[in-house]
């Protein structure tokens, strides 16, 4: 007996041991950094979560730009039908996707690289942070860049004039490391995009300035001319072919739009798809999208038969549109999502060619070029019979389901090249194929849209814009999404110093800095 | 069986006092007023000779020897012992222990104590009260009955969760739960998922799975005072249960089988005479028509049914006693296919050894509990809400009876529903192709050692394991809703351990020095939880292989099968307790402890100390106080307890995702965490009056609880996504007052009644001093937003409301429908302004009769499903205002003119459906109920010549019905048992009235 209380009392006085408490206190089924230096995994295994959140799911893209774009549109009546889609801000999310899912990792990650001499790895995660932040400053205006990684509050935004001269100037910078290593092997592993060739990525580097370039056209075009004829002139190249198109794998996820499209059956081709697509008898529609199921819904251009639902409609139940065109089988089935296209390159070419950039060649050549590029990409026959088409136009909108929502189009644009047209009516040629071609990229039009006006969208049948968010006119588009509430809450001294930033009241009505109102080429009669 | 097994114990007892009978004595046992007490437990000192007395009181005995001691034991009573003295007939009037001055409470660790010497509250809840209910959870039945507990219940039916709190939500990371404690031992009571806005399963609770039939009573130590020995996991308070043992020189056979029938009290209100326009799924015509189906709803409801039933067996020797029992629980809910199963097995014994020093005892409690069909609630594969929007033009009975049809192309049956909708499936299809199961396999083994060293000197140690099976899983058949489940169906399946090993050593001394008594204590205890140990799965919308097949095999490549581990911990700890009594008059409680966590690894701070203090003071025995002062005490006591963090947050690593990558955790590193800190100054009183017929127990607390383990979702400009700080300040104070009283007592009737009010004021006076603006969320959606604040307190809610003008007006938009305010603005709170419960006993002869009023005053509470009702056009108020061809509004144009009416689906949609305007759907809370009302009568066997000891019937009625109540269902009833979403109800299943009846034998 005597034993056994001893034994007691010596386990429980004398157990105080707190030797393996870490490792108690440690979950087994984390992947721990000691683990991860095999293979450098420490440093390359976290790319494919900062690429793949790059872009946006159903909130982000589909119920907002790719509703504003008017590529899609919903036959779900969300909250009432009063949502994003009909100006009135429901959602606005992707600003927590940017920022938790690729600045902050791609921060952590840009350390783990320097500290251990990385410097590629170093370079390439400030790149990619790049292209995430031009993605977001597109939704919003003003960003958190320089001050980023701030511990205390406020944390300043910066201007968007601030924020594109950074993005130039980690352009420049990262791509000075990846000039200098062009045969490095350590990205090979874990890029899925170009297997780890450097020199593609140089070239998608060269192609995100002229992206940039082309954006700031309007709003400063010496720093645009600049930097545009930089990326043209440097000799690593642009994206022109396919082959060199950046990509970013599924990773054996399911491509967004067929999830949205065929598991919760919220989303079919826009109206503004129908209204061009089958207007310019465009050969891509089919690789785009189905066929509707049900014959009556274009009675009025029995050919092709699609049917498409305006952004921002007057929506019955959400069945009432179900048999309006899905999108094509094809995407159940891709693994990997368009970010940069070589058609993109070409039209900014294009555009560049048209604003006199040194370097940019001929207009009509890569107009032409980049719908060809587009077709090859898209898998479409017959480019030669839709480049020379100078006669179809878009044509108007008709919903089956509800009058209010059939619209008379905008737009008397046409397929073949003009040498003759103005500027502008090259302009809107140009933009227009590049908007066509951007079906699941719509970031970048998005921007060109409200940069140049075009394409000629359709306005939104349902216009729910009040003074909550700003009041969008009826025959006006929404300019930008709000900052969203968590940093309005958490951070309003730096929500406050960025409306003044931003020029204008922190509304969608608010024009962004690289869209300012005013005709495309000034000096143009 | 029964009838066999109680011979066969008769024959047993017979024939041991048969083989030693040389004395025969005989006697009546009565209370103070001379009336018979059945039961009492008589034992001839230092034999197993002994029995029990008969309905009125009157015993026989053989006895060994004619100076034989007897002892008569009976609860509640005080033990008397009578020397024979040759003595053949001894009569003996025992008195009641009640008087609160030698009444002996079981306090943390088990520890008996007087009541009289506690430094701090604790209400006692005896099996009688327990037992009355009849309520499958027991927990649930002591709502009303111990002030200051506030309880609510899942509104998932059947083995559903509870949650439970004492004195107001302390933390800002724990549910601030009290901790549950089987005769002395800590048991698990971890939560499983909980269902929220978007859907959901509640998974249950521990509690549910103990036997109530196994229920002694139950000590509820309200403070963090009396849980100052446990540690951190005390500090919300102890709910001690105290499991029937077996009494020396008694058999005794109770069996108990009570018959509960289930009905839905309180439906929706719903208008069944407009359908909808063009099949839209909502129903917005303004055509009235009366031949629509309004018993659809009402009919998809059935009455549900708990059947108890349960067996005893005690009893024991002088050295060795043993108890048994087996218990098994049967009910339905009232949604179809909603089964519940639970089988529990209780072996207990005890056996003194080394001439009695030594007493081993062991508890084995085996249970297993198996749920079907357990209803979920919000939104998500809910069959509420198919059932409740229904468009009333349509014909639910071709929907119930052909819920799958035939399908050519994939050659197989799917669901049959009048919409694709995101919020809704047929019902039915839900019932019958979305099985889900919950089974937990649980046993709780203990054994303790207990040895008398020397006069007043005992050490004690007990080791415990606590470990559970729990597998939850869903098989979605193909052709359910495709916003969740796949074409090939979809399978959720977890299976895990839960795990609690605790071992404690304790000395304890007690020694009185002439005036002085001297009660010391001296321990330490070592415990191991491992929780959520084992696999998980959910395919999703990512198709199976091949349809309808649940299993691993069937899993696509692009789906991970997930080990899982919530939660591992270690915690030792070493503990002293010293309390000082000055002539039984004053008594002076000190008490200390250290703990070793291991979630604090790496800190620096795994090892923290913490200090309590109490006095209490019997003031009649102090003082000449008037005569009809029976009893008079003034106590305080001050507490400190501290609070480890959750588990593998100091230093949390990264995540392998299903694409093969690697998910960098971005939440910040806290390698300085320290523990919470809880402060408690509690002061209280205890007074009786008249011999102790009426009697009063106040309160008043503060705790205050600091440096908050506050997770913050970092700004997105920080680098962080989420990170860590030791702040804030959280103050509960409040106060507790029992009242009870005996205002009638005489030979045949008695009335005992008890009134419990409880008012607790949360207040969070700090958050986070770095950033005042920063706010906590305990779980926002939809417009529904409970956030914290400082200056705020735990139950704020924040909503969206109506944006009006200085007068008080809705405004309205440029198209005539109301507008909300720019962001969701407080509006009110989620917490009540006190709580009252009123316990009333009445007992004529033979019959007794008991009900329970509970009421909660103050608070709001919020109801999403009105507000999808509203937007669907199915509520009885959309319907009411389309009669009169509009809706009465107090409202201003944009321009400033008055508008007093509006179009119902115009005013509807925009203030209902999803993120409406919330102010709309908030309601007080406030409600007053009969909780409980039970009739019974105690058979008299004796009359009737019945072969048993006692038999009683009664008839019960559980929350029969409302006395006063605003909001349009059951406020006490909650979505979730976790800490956010709290007083919310997203398509919860309404509330249900069960009657039914029970009968008890004893043998």
């Amino acid at each position: 007996m005597k034993k056994i209380i001893s034994l007691a009392v010596l386990l429980v006085l004398l157990g105080a041991c707190t030797k393996n408490f870490e490792e108690i206190n440690s979950n087994p089924y984390q992947i721990t950094d000691e683990s991860l230096t095999q293979d450098f995994n420490h440093v390359g295994a976290y790319f494919q979560g900062l690429l793949s959140n790059l872009q946006g799911h159903q909130v982000e893209e589909d119920l907002a730009t790719d509703s504003f774009v008017r590529h899609f549109g919903t036959p779900t009546p969300f909250v009432s039908n009063r949502n994003n889609t009909t100006y009135y801000i429901t959602w606005n999310s992707f600003w927590g996707r940017i920022y938790n899912s690729v600045m902050s990792p791609s921060r952590q990650v840009i350390k783990i690289a320097e500290e251990g001499g990385y410097d590629v790895f170093a370079a390439w995660a400030k790149f990619i942070q790049v292209m995430g932040l031009s993605r977001l400053t597109a939704y919003h205006g003003p960003l958190i860049y320089s001050e980023y990684g701030k511990p205390t509050t406020p944390i300043l935004y910066d201007s968007e004039k601030t924020l594109y001269d950074s993005f130039f100037r980690v352009i420049d910078e990262t791509q000075a490391v990846f000039a200098a290593n062009k045969t490095y092997p350590g990205l090979k592993k874990f890029d899925a995009s170009y297997g780890g060739d450097i020199t593609k990525w140089i070239k998608l580097m060269n192609s995100m300035r002229l992206r940039l370039a082309i954006r700031l056209s309007k709003a400063d075009p010496t720093l645009a001319k600049q930097q545009g004829e930089k990326a043209i002139a440097d000799a690593g190249g642009l994206i022109l072919t396919n082959a060199d198109n950046f990509n970013i794998s599924l990773y054996g996820a399911k491509m967004p739009l067929a999830v949205i499209c065929f598991e919760w059956q919220d989303t079919r081709m826009g109206a503004g798809m129908e209204e061009f697509l089958v207007g310019l008898k465009d050969p891509r529609i089919g690789k785009y999208f189905a066929p509707a199921k049900d014959a009556s819904l274009y009675t009025d251009h029995p050919a092709f038969p699609y049917k498409g639902i305006a952004s921002g409609a007057y929506l019955g139940a959400k069945d009432d549109r179900q048999l309006y065109s899905e999108v094509s089988e094809d995407w159940k089935s891709v693994t990997s999502r368009r970010f940069f296209t070589a058609a993109e390159v070409h039209f900014a070419l294009a555009e560049a060619a048209l604003r006199g950039w040194a370097g940019a060649g001929d207009a009509k050549t890569h107009y032409e070029e980049g719908i060809k590029m587009s077709f090859q990409n898209w898998g479409a026959g017959g480019v030669d019979t839709y480049l020379a088409d100078a006669t179809s136009t878009p044509i108007n909108y008709v919903d089956p389901k509800d009058s209010r929502n059939s619209y008379t189009t905008r737009s008397t644009v046409t397929v073949a090249w003009d040498e003759t047209a103005t500027k502008e009516e090259k302009l809107e040629k140009i933009i227009t194929q590049k908007w066509i071609d951007a079906l699941t990229n719509a970031n970048e039009v998005w921007c060109d849209h409200r940069r140049t006006g075009y394409p000629k969208l359709h306005y939104v049948p349902k216009n729910d814009s009040n003074q909550d968010w700003g009041i969008i006119p009826a025959d006006g588009f929404l300019q930008r999404m709000p900052f969203v509430d968590a940093e309005r809450n958490s951070n309003p001294e730096g929500v406050a110093d960025a409306t003044t930033k931003l020029g204008g009241p922190d509304l969608i009505s608010t024009r962004l800095y690289f869209a300012p109102a005013g005709p495309n080429f000034p000096d143009e009669p | 069986m029964m009838k066999k097994l109680y011979l066969f114990l008769l024959v047993l007892v017979t024939t041991t006092a048969t083989i030693f009978a040389q004395v025969r004595v005989s006697g009546t046992v009565t209370d103070s007023d001379g009336e018979g007490l059945p039961g009492v437990s008589i034992l001839q000192v230092g034999t197993t000779v002994g029995t029990t007395t008969d309905i009125n009181g009157s015993y026989t005995l053989n006895v060994t020897n004619a100076n034989a001691v007897l002892r008569f034991t009976f609860v509640g009573m005080k033990t008397v012992e009578q020397p024979l003295n040759g003595r053949t007939t001894v009569n003996v009037t025992m008195e009641s222990e009640s008087i609160g001055l030698e009444e002996v409470v079981v306090t943390a660790l088990g520890i008996a104590r007087e009541r009289k010497t506690l430094t701090y509250a604790s209400q006692q809840i005896s099996s009688v009260e327990i037992s009355k209910a009849r309520d499958i959870n027991f927990m649930s039945s002591l709502s009303g009955k111990t002030s200051g507990l506030e309880i609510k219940k899942a509104a998932s039916g059947a083995g559903g969760s509870t949650r439970t709190v004492l004195r107001g939500s302390k933390s800002l990371q724990g549910l601030s739960e009290p901790l549950y404690v089987i005769d002395g031992v800590p048991m698990v009571n971890r939560k499983g998922g909980q269902p929220g806005m978007w859907g959901g399963w509640d998974e249950g609770d521990g509690i549910s799975q103990i036997n109530q039939e196994d229920i002694e009573s139950i000590s509820v130590l309200k403070g963090s005072n009396a849980a100052v020995l446990y540690g951190s996991q005390g500090a919300n308070g102890v709910v001690m249960i105290n499991t029937k043992k077996g009494k020396a020189g008694t058999t005794d056979i109770n069996i108990n089988s009570g018959t509960m029938f289930e009905n839905v009290m309180l439906y929706p209100e719903l208008q069944y005479k407009y359908g909808a326009i063009n099949n839209a799924k909502e129903s917005w015509s303004t055509t009235p028509l009366s031949k629509y189906d309004d018993k659809f709803v009402k009919d998809f409801f059935q009455t549900g049914y708990n059947l108890v039933n349960s067996i005893s067996i005690s009893g024991g020797t002088d050295k060795t006693t043993a108890y048994f029992s087996y218990g098994n629980t049967t009910a339905r809910g009232v949604i179809p296919t909603n089964k519940y199963n639970k089988n529990n097995i209780t072996f207990k014994q005890s056996t003194k050894l080394f001439k009695d020093k030594v007493r081993l005892s062991s508890n084995v409690m085996l249970a297993n509990e198996n749920t079907e069909n357990r209803p979920p609630n919000g939104y998500y594969l809910n069959p509420l809400t198919g059932l409740y929007f229904f468009p009333r033009e349509r014909d639910f009975q071709s929907f119930k009876e052909n819920y799958q049809v035939w399908n050519d192309a994939r050659n197989m049956f799917l669901q049959n529903w009048f919409v694709a909708d995101h919020h809704q499936s047929n019902p039915y299809w839900i019932l019958y192709k979305e099985p889900r199961t919950d089974l937990t396999k649980r046993v709780i083994a203990s054994a303790t050692v207990e040895y008398d060293i020397a006069k007043g000197l005992k050490f004690q140690t007990r080791t415990s394991i606590d470990y559970a099976v729990k597998t939850n899983e869903q098989q979605h058949a193909a052709g359910s809703n495709a916003t969740n489940v796949s074409p090939n169906g979809r399978w959720y399946y977890r299976k895990y351990d839960d795990q609690l090993l605790y071992v404690d050593g304790i000395f304890t001394y007690n020694k009185r020095f002439g005036n002085i008594s001297f009660d010391g204590l001296l321990g330490a205890s070592w415990q191991k939880s491992v929780y959520g140990l084992g696999v998980s799965v959910d395919n999703g919308t990512n198709a199976l292989f091949y349809p309808n097949e649940f299993n691993f095999q069937n899993l696509p490549l692009n789906v991970q099968v997930l080990s899982t581990l919530a939660s591992r911990a270690v915690k030792q700890g070493a503990f002293a307790n010293l309390q000082l009594g000055f002539k039984d008059m004053v008594f002076l409680d000190l008490s200390g402890r250290n703990d070793w966590s291991s979630t604090l690894a790496g800190t620096g701070n795994e090892s923290y100390f913490y200090p309590s203090i109490g006095l209490s003071a019997i003031l009649n025995q102090m003082l000449p106080l008037p005569d009809l002062i029976t009893f008079s005490k003034v106590r305080a006591s001050y507490t400190t307890v501290a609070n480890e963090v959750p588990f593998n947050r100091i230093n949390p690593m990264h995540t392998v995702t299903a694409s093969g990558g690697v998910s960098r955790n971005t939440v910040a590193p806290f390698p300085d965490a320290k523990p919470e800190m809880l402060r408690s100054l509690e002061i209280g009183t205890e007074w009786r009056f008249f011999e102790g017929r009426f009697g009063f127990d106040f309160t008043y607390y503060n705790i205050n609880s600091q440096d908050q383990f506050i997770s913050l979702p970092a700004l997105a400009g920080s680098g962080y996504t989420t990170y860590y700080v030791n702040a804030g300040e959280i103050i509960n104070k409040g106060v507790e007052l029992t009242l009870d009283a005996e205002p009638v007592s005489t030979s045949d009737f008695r009335w005992n009644t008890t009134f419990n009010f409880a008012r607790n004021k949360n207040i969070v006076s700090e958050l986070w001093p770095d950033d005042p603006g920063k706010r906590v969320d305990l779980g926002s959606s939809e417009g529904y937003f409970n956030y914290i604040v400082a200056g705020g307190s735990f139950g704020d809610l924040y909503g969206y409301k109506f944006l009006r003008n200085d007068a008080g007006q809705v405004i309205l938009d440029a198209k005539g429908a109301p507008r909300k305010t720019a962001l969701p603005e407080l509006i009110g709170s989620l917490d009540p302004d006190f709580t009252l419960g009123w316990n009333n006993n009445f007992s004529y002869k033979r019959f007794s009769l008991g009900f329970l009023i509970n009421g909660i005053f103050g608070g709001n509470c919020v109801s999403q499903t009105e507000s999808m009702l509203d937007g669907a056009g199915v509520s009885k108020r959309s319907g009411d205002d389309r009669d009169r061809g509009y809706t009465v509004i107090d409202a201003v144009s944009e321009e400033g003119g008055a508008v007093t009416q509006i179009d119902p689906e115009k005013w509807y949609r925009a203030i209902g459906d999803r993120n409406g305007i919330l102010e709309a759907y908030v309601y007080d809370r406030t409600n007053i109920r009969l909780t409980q009302l039970a009739l019974s009568y105690d058979i008299n066997v004796r009359a009737l010549n019945l072969p048993i000891k006692a038999a009683a019937v009664s008839i019960v009625g559980q929350n029969l019905f409302f006395l006063y109540k605003k909001a349009p269902y059951d406020p006490e009833l909650t979505m979730s048992t976790g800490l956010g979403s709290q007083s919310l109800d997203n398509f919860n299943v309404p509330a249900t009235r069960t009657l039914g009846f029970n009968i008890k034998l004893n043998f």
